[in-house]
């Protein structure tokens, strides 16, 4: 479960995250919304701890990130924006090392690795070396990675970015199995048809702001709007991230 | 400490699949011996061939008025050649190193016993031509002492009554003592390769990290910042001693294979106790060198310019002991306890098989081991800060 209070964060003059507040419960698909720039990965980057709040507080399963950083760390597994794996080494060895980081070793991180590898239907390329994969295959190893640990809350920033459309259909299928296993999924998208396809609970997020969160009926309600499309445009304020 | 040990070795295996990293390792590391020996072989035959063993190139002007004097420089090694047309210009423009210009009055003056007028002509600063000019000179010298002597018995005086002083010359110098200016450079192409052994594997993990966008991703696991700085920056070291190891042992190769007697006159020794003397003093070298570059590594923005900076590095801290190239400095107090700048003067004794104070040694390694800690904690400071994700 994660949480987050009234966070603040600037980057000397730029107010990137002004106030924002949500919960992310397990078993649930949380998506945040907004258009480029609105703080989504600023947002993010304070949950897993790389970034800390100038205001408010982030608490993963009751842990402090900025004060446990570490348990919270332990607890999260995170595809960041930026998809960058070792070209030199294999994609198993990619994924190995970040296992062992966790402190997973022996047979059960072999093991771990070999059904995150049927998962992610990754068995063609899993002992080749990185350099040249595809972009859908470096989003799968840094998933795999992500995730050596079997985390209970996962983070997910942009994860269709750039993704062909079979990638995103197995990619969407992969954060339902997620949900299954009972997880906490938070995911971020400037895409408001993926948003609506997969999640339980939306945060819309415009200029640092929260300006309608909750169930897809709920937003509706909120911004009274019949359409959820154009819910959607009334809490964002633009169109932007609307695909025609 | 088992996490510093995960991310030094996956560094490791990672960076030996990289052939930049190899070449800047290992192919920079036959280029200084090269490097040095080349310049043995070259600089050798332009300035420290024995003079004597060449017979001296000499065209002379006017040579039928002095048969005498030219049977002596005949005696003496010297090709006497017809003068070209214009001996000034000649010598100005380096056809000649020096002219011999013997004056149509020179019998006239010989038969009286006067001063026989000759000329040389010479360029001062050219310093190629200044072996040639000085055995002229003492030539001419001999000659004019010869004849005197000759006249003055001739007359009945005793010819020692010419000596005032009796000179005689010891030359302290040993022979490795006059191999000076090649064993000074040693210190400093030793700097440099201590700063190029590990350089490619701290920037692949630092800046190159950064710029591939696996900082990010790598930084959320559980280890804490000083962990990944740790384990970096000893992932460098093999690399980095490896690579000195090779550099000295091809030293003491090449010196070994190349006959170094021949091109500079004198036998240059370098055994496997002195290399192994060096490279026990590099070692603290080696720490601070990769701590430097860990932290100059964390303020650049992409691999290329991580590169530049780091690439000016070794020549910033290895001027110092350039300039032991080109002085002789006295190793005393506050001197040897400044890193680097230390060592090159050990070095340098060490290879001019000169005694060295132990304590000395000792010193500079420990202040050097200090400087390397120091360092490496502000670099890990940097690493706690939110920038160093981003490439500001």
């Amino acid at each position: 479960m994660i949480s987050v209070q009234h966070v603040k964060k600037s980057f000397g003059k730029v107010q990137a995250v002004k106030d924002i507040s949500f919960m992310a419960h397990d078993g649930q698909i949380t998506g945040i919304l907004g258009p480029n720039g609105a703080g989504k990965t600023t947002t993010l980057r304070m949950i897993y701890t790389v970034l800390r709040p100038d205001a408010g507080s982030v608490t993963v399963d009751g842990f402090d990130a900025v004060r446990q950083s570490q348990e919270v760390r332990q607890r999260i597994g995170a595809l960041t924006d930026s998809h960058g794996i070792y070209p030199r080494l294999t994609a198993r060895e990619n994924i190995r090392y970040f296992g062992r980081l966790h402190g997973l070793e022996g047979r059960a991180l072999e093991e771990r690795i070999e059904a995150l590898t049927a998962l992610l239907d990754m068995q063609d390329f899993i002992d080749r070396r990185a350099e040249g994969f595809s972009s859908g295959q470096r989003v799968k190893v840094c998933i795999a990675r992500a995730l050596a640990h079997n985390p209970q809350n996962v983070l997910l920033d942009e994860p269709t970015n750039g993704l062909d459309v079979m990638s995103t259909r197995s990619m969407r299928e992969f954060i339902r199995r997620l949900r299954e296993e009972g997880k906490c999924v938070l995911f971020s998208s400037h895409i408001m048809q993926e948003v609506t396809a997969l999640c339980d609970q939306i945060v819309i997020i415009a200029n640092g702001l929260v300006t309608a969160s909750g169930t897809p009926d709920e937003i509706r309600q909120v911004t009274g709007k019949e359409n959820l499309e154009d819910a959607f445009v009334a809490a964002i304020g633009s169109e932007e991230g609307l695909i025609k | 400490m088992k996490r510093v040990w995960i991310i030094f070795s996956k560094e490791v295996v990672d960076n030996l699949r990289d052939r930049r990293t190899l070449t800047s390792s290992f192919l920079s590391s036959l280029f200084t011996p090269g490097l040095l020996l080349a310049l043995i072989v070259v600089m050798g035959r332009i300035l420290n061939v024995d003079p004597q063993e060449k017979p001296l190139l000499l065209p002379v002007a006017g040579a039928e008025y002095a048969p005498g004097l030219i049977q002596f420089l005949k005696q003496n090694n010297v090709n006497v050649l017809p003068a070209p047309a214009d001996p000034v210009n000649s010598v100005r423009e380096g056809d000649s190193e020096v002219v011999l210009i013997i004056s149509p009055d020179y019998p006239e003056a010989f038969r009286r016993g006067e001063p026989a007028p000759v000329q040389l002509v010479l360029d001062s600063s050219r310093s190629t031509a200044s072996a040639s000019i000085q055995r002229m000179q003492i030539l001419l010298t001999q000659y004019n002492r010869l004849l005197a002597a000759l006249r003055l018995q001739a007359r009945g005086v005793d010819s020692t009554l010419l000596s005032v002083v009796s000179i005689g010359v010891r030359d302290v110098a040993t022979p490795q003592s006059q191999a000076l200016i090649f064993l000074n450079m040693m210190p400093f192409l030793i700097t440099l390769n201590i700063f190029a052994g590990g350089v490619y594997v701290i920037i692949d993990s630092t800046a190159g990290e950064r710029e591939r966008g696996s900082l990010e991703p790598l930084l959320i696991n559980p280890p804490r910042r000083w962990e990944f700085v740790l384990g970096k920056l000893l992932a460098s070291l093999p690399f980095a001693y490896v690579s000195l190891a090779v550099v000295l042992v091809l030293f003491w190769a090449g010196f070994q294979i190349i006959p170094v007697e021949e091109y500079i006159g004198f036998p240059m020794v370098l055994d496997g106790r002195a290399l192994a003397w060096i490279y026990l003093l590099a070692i603290p070298e080696v720490l601070l060198a990769s701590a430097l570059q860990m932290l100059v590594a964390t303020f650049t923005r992409s691999f290329k310019e991580a590169q530049t900076y780091l690439g000016f590095l070794p020549l910033i801290i290895g001027l110092p002991s350039m300039f032991l190239s080109f002085t002789t400095i006295k190793s005393e107090g506050v001197k040897m306890l400044v890193p680097t700048y230390g060592q090159s003067i050990l070095i340098n004794q060490i290879l001019r098989g000169e005694n060295y104070n132990p304590q000395h040694f000792l010193l500079v390694s420990v202040s050097t081991l200090l400087l390397a800690i120091l360092l490496t904690l502000i670099a890990i400071r940097l690493y706690y800060r939110e920038q160093v994700l981003f490439n500001k």
